[in-house]
């Protein structure tokens, strides 16, 4: 394929409203923080190309809104993802305690699909209060990668991005080749074309 | 964006296409409905077989029987068609009833329609090839395609129809069949199919992907704008509830009208005319998506609408205030057919545009903002049930119209609200002017009263003494004369200021009488010139300064020249000479004067100063030289009348900033010294001692004023012309500084002649010294 990338993801960033996930976004998309320009986050030409082991990615990165009373209908947002961020404010406990319901609204609405955990804010320790031990504990007994990150100070935020889509781009290699061992190329295709819809990741 | 890339190309390649078809391609020769067999103009254009068919149907359409299934899907179509139209217009005109009207249409519509649709499943499968593509679809998606895709080859095109005429079919033929869901997934497969073939066929083998996926959505386009407007099929098929839940979507829309942003927290300030602008084209945006007929179309409406919202959120935005933003939109547009509209798009559109890219995005979000409203509770507007009751009971009693109500409420509201903004900005206008006017007032006070307190200075300082300035040259001139005068004069002036005006103005009188003749020369010149400055200085109090310099440049002028007469002239000087270093040393010029005095022998003095003065054309000099010393004199004259003088002091001190001014001091001593023989005077001055630190500014002055008098030296002749002028000098002390300024003044311009004429500022200097 002559594009200009050769794998296109699409990436939801999911966390309680005013962690800021959208800060995180802009800083990796634009390097900037809290632009005074009119910005349009999360959509396609807001998207960055990166290039791993030569292979160039194309990331596009959903926001969601974070409020509580939009998390029963945010499902929408799950279709087609190959990875989610789910953020968390290190600096406000509760949104470290969402992060389980988030977790658990992620294999609601897919099956299979690549997580990594951000602690975001993590620019100020006297007003840190998730402390990183306990956030470790929590990734690795939920098999999830840890970064805390500071979008105010670009601490880890390209870092975090650019695991994030190493994983999904390995896992869509070892799909791939999956799908090359089993028999029937066209057939499969098919099939995951259709679950791709209902299912949100292939 | 197609025609927006290609558009410049366009012409080129349109010249380029023409070319060929002057030929007659061979896609031209094909039969019309794309079925690969070759036409005839004969049959219009078709192969033989689609001919007929096309004859057929046109007989049926005549006929116009409901009992043949044909015609009367055209007939719905139609009919829906014409309803679409009107149903977005009355979109647009936003009118609530004429919207349920139409509700109920539909409803009877759709109730016709299923009814209908069974016998018209019926007929597809009896006579599935009998239906037909009607060839304007066909010309028309050939005209579209070579406005878009000018660079790309016929076969593409020819693919492209094939592949849509297919589609198209296969979606007719299925949708009687299948489930919706069923039928959604067969799209699916076909735009994949389309795909594939693309990717395998050589006639697209060097096609970037990109054109690939535009060819995609130009196929989804025209036959889902064909399949869209074929009742019952695609949009809200036959089989779901999507016509039932559309309108009770609109119900609950209408319901919740009185969501309003607070409720929602999105930050939007609808008293702001801009964001109000950008709500509107939201709005409308929303309103307008039922009007599009293919999901792309759709996708793109409601694209735009969200750019509005996100502009609407204002900077940085994030899906946090888009969402929000977003339901709020909804709900004041009320859309119709939302239902409809979401899951068509969501059934049909190409599945890959959905999940991705911009559109998709955004109509995710538009996905998650319906089902918000649809599942809306209190909890998610954060309030309580019971006001949420009562807010949900609301609507009902004002009834269908809650919506052109809330309009009317929203816009008077909003009236109400920039009017409120306006009447405040013209408060604070009308404040700052009114601030503004208090403070012009004040200051106008203030320079009034500043002007008239310099011109009262002014006016102090300056006004009434030119006239005697005229007498004092006179006086100057006839002191040699008038020495016995001068000394019946002093004697009067020691009983009081008062006495001493009139005796002064019989001095006045008198030195006319004596020697008028060169005095007169002078005055004329002197008193223009004091008479200008005066006005001057009345005018304008800044020009005081101005004035000064140039008094003292005069001072200066004369100085020199006074200089040179003394020295030329005195030779008694000499003694004064010696004298005068003592003075200088006993810090006090009074002091010194009286030193002096004693020193110098008064009689000597006076008769050498006279007969200096009879040769008077030459006693010119000595008069100024004079002057300096008499100043000291009349001091001690003044020591009688010690307030006045210590008066005069201050006010040249005031006037003349620079040593020149001291020059001038010094000249006035002179005069003094001829008083200072009286010695109740000098006594007097000692007794003035204590103003002697005033005195001692002028010591200063005076030690360069005796300098020059060293220079001059001659004091003697000097002294008697003070001695002339000490009469005088009482009553200038009345009239204060001026008037023997004035006649020192005369002394200098009667000495040096008209040249020296110009100094006339010199004297008013000397003058306030000699005070």
């Amino acid at each position: 394929m002559s594009r200009e990338f050769d794998h296109l993801f699409k990436l939801l960033i999911i966390g309680d409203s005013g962690v800021g996930k959208s800060c995180l976004l802009l800083r990796f998309a634009d390097n900037t923080f809290s632009g005074s320009y009119i910005t349009t986050i999360g959509v396609d030409f807001k998207i960055r190309t990166l290039e791993i082991n030569g292979e160039r990615v194309k990331l596009q990165i959903w926001d969601t809104a974070g409020q509580e009373r939009f998390r029963t209908i945010t499902s929408t947002y799950y279709r087609g993802t190959h990875g989610v961020i789910v953020v968390y404010d290190v600096t406000n406990g509760e949104s470290f305690a969402n992060v389980k319901r988030w977790l658990h609204e992620i294999e609601q609405n897919c099956d299979v699909v690549n997580k990594v955990l951000v602690g975001n804010k993590n620019d100020c320790p006297s007003r840190k209060v998730v402390v990183t031990e306990d956030a470790q504990r929590f990734a690795n007994q939920m098999n999830i990668p840890l970064f805390e990150t500071s979008a105010k100070e670009n601490i880890n935020v390209e870092e975090m991005f650019l695991t994030i889509t190493k994983m999904v781009l390995r896992s869509k290699l070892e799909m791939k080749e999956r799908q090359n061992v089993t028999a029937n190329d066209v057939v499969n295709i098919r099939k995951s074309g259709h679950k791709s819809k209902k299912k949100c990741c292939q | 964006m197609w025609y927006g890339t290609n558009l410049q190309r366009s012409y080129k390649y349109m010249m380029f296409s023409k070319m060929p078809s002057l030929r007659i391609d061979q896609s031209d020769l094909k039969c019309k409905n794309g079925c690969d067999y070759f036409g005839n103009p004969q049959w219009q254009g078709y192969c033989s077989k689609c001919h007929r068919e096309q004859l057929q149907r046109q007989r049926w359409a005549e006929k116009g029987s409901s009992t043949l299934p044909k015609p009367e899907q055209k007939k719905e179509s139609g009919f829906k068609l014409t309803s679409h139209s009107s149903f977005s217009k009355f979109e647009e005109k936003r009118l609530r009833q004429s919207e349920t009207l139409k509700k109920a249409n539909l409803l009877k519509f759709s109730v016709f329609k299923k009814s209908s649709t069974d016998d018209h499943d019926h007929a597809m499968e009896r006579k599935p090839p009998e239906f037909k593509i009607p060839p304007m679809v066909n010309e028309g998606m050939k005209r579209d395609f070579r406005l878009r895709f000018p660079n790309l080859t016929p076969q593409m095109d020819r693919d492209a129809r094939l592949f849509a005429h297919s589609f198209i079919m296969d979606v007719i033929k299925c949708s009687n069949v299948m489930t919706v869901d069923e039928l959604s997934e067969r799209v699916q497969r076909q735009y994949q199919r389309f795909m594939k073939h693309m990717d395998s066929s050589s006639h697209f083998a060097n096609v970037e992907p990109d054109t690939k996926e535009l060819l995609m959505d130009f196929v989804e386009k025209h036959a889902m704008t064909y399949l869209h407007e074929l009742p019952s099929v695609v949009f809200s098929p036959a089989g779901t509830e999507d016509e039932r839940l559309d309108r009770a979507m609109s119900e609950r829309i209408q319901q919740l009208s009185w969501v309003g942003e607070t409720h929602l927290e999105c930050k939007l300030d609808r008293t702001n005319a801009a964001c109000r602008q950008l709500l509107y084209k939201a709005i409308s945006e929303l309103l307008g998506m039922d009007a599009a007929l293919s999901p792309g179309g759709k996708v793109a409406r409601v694209r735009r609408a969200c750019r509005h919202v996100l502009a609407l959120c204002g900077a940085p935005a994030s899906a946090d205030d888009l969402l929000p933003a977003l339901i709020f939109t909804v709900l004041k547009a009320n859309p119709p057919r939302l239902v409809s509209n979401i899951n068509f798009v969501t059934r049909f559109c190409n599945a890959q545009r959905l999940m991705t890219g911009e559109g998709g995005y955004y109509f995710t979000n538009l996905c998650c903002a319906v089902s918000f409203i649809e599942n809306l509770t209190p909890e998610s507007l954060n309030m309580d049930r019971k006001e949420f009751d009562c807010y949900m009971a609301m609507p009902a009693s004002i009834g269908g119209s809650a919506w052109a109500a809330a309009l009317s409420l929203c816009g008077a509201s909003r009236e109400a609200e920039e009017q409120r903004l306006q009447v405040e900005n013209l408060m604070a206008e009308t404040r700052a002017l009114k601030e503004k006017g208090d403070q012009l007032a004040v200051n106008a006070e203030s320079f009034e009263k500043e002007i008239a307190k310099k011109v009262q200075d002014v006016l102090a300082k300056t006004p009434l003494e030119i006239k005697p300035r005229r007498e004092l040259p006179r006086l100057g001139s006839l002191t040699a004369a008038t020495a016995a005068l001068i000394d019946l004069e002093v004697d009067k002036l020691n009983p009081s200021q008062i006495n001493n005006v009139p005796k002064i103005e019989q001095h006045e009188s008198i030195p006319p009488l004596v020697e008028q003749e060169p005095l007169n020369t002078n005055k004329p010149k002197l008193c223009p010139d004091l008479h200008n400055a005066c006005g001057s200085t009345e005018a304008q109090p800044k020009n005081l300064p101005a004035t000064s310099t140039n008094l003292q440049e005069n001072v200066t002028q004369i100085i020199p020249q006074n200089q040179n007469y003394l020295e030329s002239e005195l030779i008694v000087t000499n003694i004064q000479y010696q004298d005068e270093p003592i003075i200088t040393f006993s810090q006090t010029p009074e002091d010194k004067s009286p030193s002096r005095s004693p020193l110098n022998p008064w009689e000597v003095k006076q008769t050498s100063s006279l007969e200096l003065l009879t040769p008077s054309p030459l006693g010119f000099t000595p008069f100024d030289s004079r002057s300096i010393d008499e100043l000291m004199t009349p001091d001690d004259f003044g020591s009688e009348q010690v307030p006045g003088l210590s008066n005069v002091n201050y006010d040249i001190d005031l006037s003349d900033f620079s040593g020149d001014n001291s020059l001038a001091e010094d000249v006035p001593r002179e005069p003094k010294d001829p008083f200072s023989p009286d010695p109740k005077k000098y006594y007097p001055f000692e007794a003035r001692d204590p103003f002697s630190p005033i005195l001692d500014k002028f010591d200063e002055f005076t030690l360069v004023d005796t300098k020059t008098n060293e220079t001059s030296g001659a004091f003697e002749v000097i002294h008697r012309a003070s001695s002339s002028r000490d009469p005088f000098s009482p009553v200038l002390q009345e009239s204060f500084s001026l008037e023997r300024d004035a006649s020192l003044l005369d002394d200098s311009h009667s000495p040096t002649s008209t040249s020296l004429l110009p100094s006339p500022l010199l004297p008013q200097t000397s003058k306030t010294n000699d005070h």
